[in-house]
């Protein structure tokens, strides 16, 4: 009782080694689950390079089939994408990602690469009409027609933005932007503030805009309006028809024949 | 002038942009006008391939489906589809029109859409005389442009087509009178060909 109670000096003693205990105990504790979950993660992870190994062919020809295993994939954190020329930096992810390029011959890797090889030529191939603003839908039409060399390719629009991240470490520009419900990849860099969004936003959801319909909508003023318009147009983003009462701008994202 | 009926029985499948408002409005932004003009000159070309027409009369073509989509309720303008043309023959536009009698400024403004050139014409023309083994034969202009050999768009088998008609086609057949000389006429300089007779007996051989 009275050593609980702790009222003598000793109970200082008493205190500090049991908070010692509690201390080990908890790190021992720890580095447990750290190794049952280590070995878990590991298992699973050979599982799923078996998995790869075993689908690649269904891997690479059904696009639902590869969103689907891209996703799994990202969710215990091995990325198809990374680490294919990463050998074995740190025991870690590098040393997956390396086995995992070992395990598909590259395969998975290839595959994103000749998209992103493929998306740069659609996105090129527009640039002129859409001002480098081209939704990552059509993108994906154009690559099915596939006009280049090798006849289209079946993807997903996952594959699509997985593939325009590939072009990251190459600093090229390429990246997926947001405007309105629908992503579109810009191939040009350089920012939509937030005016211009909300009109290509405006025109998504309305077809076209006029200065005026802006201005009822979003209670912009008319200079406003029109200085927004005018910034789209020299950065053709938008083009113009004359031929109806108050001059109409569309988005050439609706109209996609591209040059060969 | 009134457009030849379509010779094929498929129709002819106009491109998204037709379908799109503003491509009826020349852009003011040099660079979307450039990637319209472009856009324009392949639809013009096509239709005219589509038609097997060669020549075009603006006033007229104005209002023929080329210009004017009646579903749109929108035309391209006298004077933006005069900027078309003129930009298709120029270099950058690839000389794929060339204005007949005074160009613009002539009233009608008429070209040739050149959907092949008459160089392009006269490897066709070679191909086929190859492919056939009409080589050094005499033939008449007449039976070259009307006659039934040319007829039947001369199915070709694939591995004897010529690069340049690859489609193996023989558009020529039925072809205008005045291009058809032209293209002889390449053959000519080059040595290819002798063009011999008088206005309606006209005869050609090909080495």
């Amino acid at each position: 009782m009275s050593a609980r109670r702790g009222v003598g000096l000793s109970a200082f003693q008493n205190r500090s080694s049991l908070s010692t205990s509690y201390a080990t105990h908890g790190a021992s504790l720890r580095s447990t689950h750290l190794s049952s979950l280590q070995t878990q993660l590991s298992v699973f992870q050979s599982l799923l390079h078996n998995f790869a190994l075993q689908h690649a062919d269904t891997i690479k020809s059904n696009p639902s089939f590869r969103a689907e295993f891209a996703r799994m994939c990202n969710a215990i954190g091995v990325d198809p994408l990374a680490g294919s020329n990463v050998k074995g930096k740190g025991a870690g992810k590098g040393a997956i990602g390396s086995l995992w390029a070992k395990v598909l011959g590259g395969d998975v890797n290839d595959f994103y690469f000749e998209l992103a090889v493929r998306v740069v030529e659609v996105c090129r191939g527009s640039r002129g009409g859409n001002g480098g603003l081209l939704g990552v839908e059509e993108c994906k039409e154009q690559v099915k027609k596939g006009r280049g060399i090798g006849g289209g390719m079946d993807v997903s629009d996952d594959d699509i933005l997985r593939a325009v991240k590939s072009l990251n470490p190459l600093g090229s520009g390429f990246s997926i932007v947001t405007v309105g419900s629908k992503q579109m990849i810009r191939s040009i860099p350089k920012e939509l503030n937030t005016d211009q969004s909300r009109v290509l936003e405006a025109i998504q959801v309305l077809g076209y805009v006029t200065a005026s319909m802006l201005e009822d909508n979003l209670g912009w003023e008319h200079a406003r309006a029109e200085t927004v318009i005018e910034d789209l147009l020299a950065d053709s983003l938008v083009w113009v028809d004359l031929q109806a009462p108050e001059k109409e701008y569309w988005s050439p994202t609706s109209m996609n024949d591209f040059e060969d | 002038m009134a457009p030849a009926q379509p010779r094929t029985a498929e129709s002819f499948t106009y491109p998204q942009s037709y379908s799109f408002p503003p491509f009826f409005t020349l852009q003011p932004n040099l660079q979307t006008r450039l990637s319209q003009l472009r856009k324009w000159s392949r639809l013009i070309q096509r239709y005219c391939r589509h038609r097997h027409v060669f020549k075009l009369s603006l006033v007229a073509a104005l209002d023929t489906p080329l210009f004017k989509n009646a579903e749109l309720r929108k035309r391209l303008s006298v004077n933006d589809a005069l900027q078309v043309v003129d930009w298709m023959t120029r270099d950058e536009g690839g000389r794929r029109a060339e204005w007949i009698d005074g160009g613009v400024e002539a009233k009608g403004g008429t070209t040739w859409v050149y959907w092949k050139r008459p160089e392009e014409w006269a490897e066709v023309i070679v191909g086929w005389v190859e492919d056939t083994g009409q080589k050094n034969t005499v033939l008449t202009l007449y039976e070259l442009m009307n006659g039934e050999m040319t007829v039947g768009q001369g199915i070709v088998p694939r591995e004897k087509r010529s690069k340049s008609n690859a489609h193996g086609m023989l558009d020529f057949h039925g072809m205008d009178a005045e291009l058809f000389h032209r293209s002889l006429a390449v053959l000519v300089k080059r040595g290819k060909a002798q063009v011999f007779g008088s206005e309606d007996q006209q005869g050609v051989k090909f080495f």
